[in-house]
Parts: C-alpha cells; sequence; structure tokens
C-alpha cells in the first residue's frame, strides 16, 4: 500500500469516529468503565501487597551479643550484619535500652525481682534488625546467629508465616477478580464493538463488492478502535488518578490505622503514575484495536 | 465477457435456484436479463460477484475461472466489474464525491488521477452541483446517477446492473437505461436485471428471460424506440409496450446526451493516452 493510501485509511478511521459518534461514544464508555475496574482491582492489588510487605518489614530479628562484649567487636557485628543482603536497617540497643525494654515486659512476679536488681551490666548489648523481605527472614536470622560474638538471633517465624500467606491469599483473590473482570470486560467490549461494526456492515459490504482487500477495509475500523481506546485510557488515568490521590490522603491523615494496618506503606501516586499511564493508554488502544478489528471479520465473508 | 457452461446452483436447502444454465455475453454486448420473482436472476447476479459458487459448471467473467477462483483474488477480480444496484448502496457517511473516488481508492490510484478523474464523472451522470451532497440529500435518481458513476469510474470491463431502475420514478427509469446505453456505446459491457418489459422493449439488444431456474429465452431484439417492432413469439407472454408518456421531459436534452458521448469519447482517449503514455496517475 502507498502512503497516500495509508494516510488516506487513518484519516477515514479518525472521521469515522465523528461519523459515527453515538456508537463511538458507546465504545469509549464501556472501554473507559472496563479499564477502570481492571486497573482499580490491579492498583488495589498493588497495594495490599505493600502493606502486607510494609507490616513484615516490623517483624524484626532481635539479636544478643554475650555479656560484656568490648566495644570494638560490637561494631565489627555491627558492619556485619549490615553487610548482609535481605537487611534492611540496624539499630544498636545498648544493654541499658535492653534492661528497660525488659522491665516493661517481665510478667508482676518479674517485677518483684529486678527490685533487688538496680545495675543492667548483667544485660548484654543487642540490634534490633529489619529485613528487606520478610519471607527470608529465617535465613537471615540464621545468618546472623553464625556472627562471631552473637549469642542469639531470634525472629517470629510464625508472623513471617503467616504474612507470606496472607500474600499468597491476597494475590490469589486479587488475580481471580482481575481475570474475572478483564474477561467480562472483553465480552462487553466485544458486544459493543460487534455493534458498532454491524451498524456498518452494509458500508462494509460496498467495500467488498467494488474490490477492497480485508486489510483495507479493516484499518480504518483499526485506527477507530485505537484512538477511541486511547481516548478511554485516557480518561481512565484521568479519572483513577482524581480518585486514588483522595483515597490516598484520606487514609494517610489517619495516622493510627497507618501503623496499625501498615497504611504507612500505601503507594503515593506519583510513584506510579508513569506505569499506570502506560498501561491505561497501551491497553486500552490495544483492546479497541483488537476488539474493532476482530468484530470486521465476520461482515467480510461477502 | 461472461460465460455459464452448464450451471446449476442448489442452495442447502434444496432448492434448484439455477439448473443447467449455459449462456454467453460478448464484450460490448448489452444484454437484459428478464424473469419473474424467485425465477433466478439473483442467483445469476450472485455467482457473476463470486458472492456464492456454483454447485456445478464453469463460470467465467472478464478472464476469471470463477469456479476455480481463490478467496484472496475475489479484490482483485471485482475491480474488473462495476455493479448497479436496486437500493443503490451508497454510503450514508460519504459525500457523493467520496463515494465515487472511494473505488479508485481501494486501487490505490494516485491522489492526482483521483481529482481529475472523479469529478470528471460526476460531469458525466449530471450530478455536479452535488458532488458535496450526502446520499439522504439525493432524489432516487440522482442516487443512481451516482452509483452508475461509481460503477464507471475504475473503467470496468463490465457493469452489472440489479435492477437498477427498481426504486426509481419510472420517468426516471429511461434515464438511467439510456446511460446505461451510452457507456455501452463506448464499448463496456452491460448486463442489466430488470423486470420492467417497458423498457425492455423501448431499448431492444440481447433479452434473457429466465424462468424457473432456465434460460427459456435468448435473443435480440430492436429496441421500439419511437416506433413499435415487431416482437419475437416466446417473449409475447411480456406486456405489450406502452411508450413513455410524451408529457414527461427528460431530465437532459439532446445537446446534454452529445456532451456525454464526447465525454466519454475524451476520457476513453485520454485513458488510451494514460495507458501508452505511461503517465501512471
Amino acid at each position: 500500500m502507498k502512503l497516500s493510501g495509508l494516510k488516506y485509511l487513518t484519516n477515514q478511521g479518525i472521521e469515522n469516529i465523528w461519523k459515527n459518534k453515538m456508537m463511538a461514544f458507546a465504545t469509549f464508555c464501556v472501554l473507559l468503565i472496563s479499564l477502570l475496574l481492571v486497573g482499580c482491582a490491579g492498583l488495589f492489588y498493588i497495594n495490599m501487597n505493600s502493606m502486607i510487605l510494609g507490616l513484615g518489614n516490623q517483624n524484626e530479628i532481635f539479636v544478643c551479643l554475650f555479656p560484656s562484649t568490648p566495644q570494638e567487636y560490637v561494631e565489627q557485628v555491627d558492619s556485619q550484619i549490615q553487610q548482609l543482603d535481605n537487611v534492611d536497617s540496624v539499630v544498636f540497643i545498648p544493654k541499658e535500652e535492653a534492661y528497660k525494654r525488659m522491665q516493661h515486659q517481665i510478667t508482676q512476679q518479674g517485677q518483684e525481682i529486678l527490685r533487688y536488681i538496680d545495675d543492667s551490666e548483667f544485660m548484654p548489648d543487642g540490634f534490633s534488625v529489619t529485613v528487606a523481605n520478610n519471607d527470608k527472614i529465617g535465613e537471615t536470622t540464621e545468618l546472623i546467629a553464625r556472627i562471631e560474638n552473637v549469642e542469639t538471633a531470634q525472629s517470629s517465624l510464625q508472623v513471617a508465616e503467616f504474612l507470606r500467606e496472607l500474600r499468597r491469599v491476597v494475590t490469589l483473590i486479587a488475580g481471580a477478580v482481575i481475570i474475572a473482570l478483564a474477561v467480562v470486560s472483553m465480552i462487553m467490549i466485544s458486544n459493543t464493538t460487534k455493534q458498532s461494526v454491524y451498524s456498518r456492515r452494509e458500508e462494509i459490504q460496498i467495500m467488498k463488492y467494488v474490490g477492497a482487500t480485508n486489510s483495507f477495509i479493516r484499518t480504518p475500523f483499526f485506527v477507530e478502535g485505537m484512538v477511541t481506546g486511547f481516548f478511554a485510557g485516557a480518561g481512565a488515568f484521568f479519572i483513577t488518578w482524581a480518585v486514588y490521590k483522595s483515597v490516598y490522603d484520606i487514609l494517610m491523615s489517619q495516622g493510627m490505622l497507618m501503623s496499625a494496618f501498615g497504611i504507612g506503606s500505601l503507594i503515593p501516586f506519583n510513584k506510579i503514575q508513569i506505569i499506570t499511564a502506560v498501561a491505561y493508554l497501551l491497553i486500552g488502544s490495544l483492546v479497541g484495536a483488537a476488539g474493532s478489528t476482530i468484530s470486521t471479520r465476520h461482515h467480510l465473508d461477502v | 465477457m461472461v460465460e455459464l457452461q452448464n450451471v446449476s446452483v442448489t442452495y442447502s436447502s434444496g432448492v434448484d435456484a439455477l439448473n443447467n444454465v449455459s449462456l454467453k455475453i460478448n464484450d460490448g454486448d448489452f444484454a437484459f436479463v428478464v424473469g419473474s420473482s424467485g425465477a433466478g436472476k439473483s442467483t445469476m447476479i450472485k455467482l457473476l460477484l463470486k458472492e456464492i459458487d456454483a454447485t456445478s459448471g464453469v463460470v467465467k467473467v472478464n478472464g476469471y475461472n470463477l469456479s476455480r477462483l481463490k478467496k484472496r483474488k475475489i479484490p482483485e477480480f471485482r475491480r474488473t466489474l462495476g455493479f448497479v444496484f436496486q437500493d443503490f448502496r451508497l454510503i450514508p457517511t460519504m459525500t457523493v464525491y467520496e463515494n465515487i473516488a472511494f473505488v479508485l481508492r481501494v486501487i490505490d490510484a494516485p491522489p492526482k488521477y483521483i481529482r481529475k478523474r472523479v469529478p470528471y464523472v460526476i460531469d458525466l451522470v449530471g450530478l455536479q452541483s452535488k458532488t458535496d451532497s450526502y446520499p439522504d440529500e439525493l432524489s432516487g435518481g440522482e442516487k443512481q446517477r451516482v452509483a452508475i458513476a461509481r460503477a464507471l469510474v475504475n473503467d470496468p470491463q463490465l457493469i452489472i446492473a440489479d435492477e437498477p431502475t427498481g426504486n426509481i420514478d419510472p420517468e426516471l427509469s429511461y434515464e438511467i437505461v439510456e446511460l446505461l446505453k451510452l457507456i455501452n456505446d463506448q464499448g463496456t459491457t452491460i448486463l442489466m436485471v430488470t423486470h420492467e418489459h417497458d423498457l425492455v422493449r423501448h431499448f431492444g439488444g440481447r433479452i434473457i428471460n429466465i424462468t424457473g431456474g432456465e434460460v427459456v429465452y435468448d435473443e435480440v431484439i430492436m429496441g421500439s424506440g419511437n416506433e413499435l417492432l415487431p416482437i419475437e413469439d416466446e417473449y409475447s407472454e411480456t406486456p405489450q409496450y406502452e411508450p413513455p408518456p410524451q408529457d414527461i421531459e427528460p431530465a437532459y436534452n439532446e445537446q446534454y446526451i452529445d456532451d456525454i458521448i464526447s465525454a466519454i469519447i475524451d476520457t476513453s482517449s485520454h485513458n488510451k493516452e494514460n495507458t501508452d503514455g505511461g503517465e501512471g496517475d
């Protein structure tokens, strides 16, 4: 096909949107709603995942050194822990701090005993270590325990296991919901594009009678679907942006919720806006183009 | 050239639409195909457009053996034809100009040629003032003239007209057939399906009568034009000729017809020059 021919067909595709504005608007709306449904489900999933990971990061490894470990060895241990792959942060807990913590944690009977101990010297220095990947907290704990001068390294594997299981369940449910929404969306899009094409079946037949090839007939429909899908993607992006930002601001203003449910780990929109925009525009354009082009197939057999 | 050799068509419902039909229409012929509803005329048209395949027999059109024509070759074959339908089949969202230019765009004709050729055929059918009108803004006769211009613009070897006068006023029917005759005079083969016997008698030419899926009559008769002429016995069942009412003024006068003829001659020589000279536009 010559360049002039391609230009003509592209222009025809764009003009057809205006000429068939009612059907184009219907397709636009269906695409917009479908993209919003799937997009919001996707964003909900990645935020849930991030929240669970955030909760996991609060799961600490408590490291106790041997009592009376000299200061230079303490620093050496600190440095060796920092060098481990999965370690996110290392906070030194001096024996005095450890003693205070113990005071808060032990039972009433224990408190009675502590009355006779007014010195924290018997307590070891230690570290509180958080990990980047909570799933690997067990391995990291073992590695820390092997470091010289470390007496014990302990973490709550049950919490880690619970969070891992929670993530798996959330992933499965979100995956199923996204797939179901995608299928429903495809059916809605397919029906709308079919109707749009059906209303122009006579036009397609005329084109066939005058010797138009299938690709010649399909190209304007492809362009039309792609442009409609692109605008639906843009619309979905702006709606998502507005809603996401509002919900994010509301949740972030709830200080208690932030710490209790890991809401502090919610992803701010500016971190995902580019990938969201690209996904919406790309998927909108592709689905629009494919739906429109595939729907013409039935009418091409003349 | 159109050639049907022992062609039969049986639909999946078991209906025999055509039964062992053989006929040949030579280049430059003007043939009327007549017959009652359900006689097989539409089936024959569908066969010639390669819309359906013959159950048996051979169908040849413009050098293409349709019985063996591959699906991907159908567009190429259809570009050698022009179609005129009873219901006009104009694209409602396109102007008169665009409806006609569309045929040339299908064959990837250069824009310069399209800009030259389309106004020319619009002039030819006398619709200069309607160039930018949409089909909905035209009368039946005007729509059919656009359809004829569309069929003509690609300079086809054969024009198939399926009841082209079926949806227009009787007085305009003569005008439409006259136009087709003028096109035929320049060498384009015309196959016109009609059930309007008055027209057939008036213009004369080759008459093919299909009844019950068979060709029952295939002869050339003289057109009555301004005088009644004897009619073949086999065709005598058709209603007697009634000349068009005298008070009806044709939409164009003799001078206009002369202009059209000159224009067609011009375009033919122009096309020949293009072919010989290889200008490519």
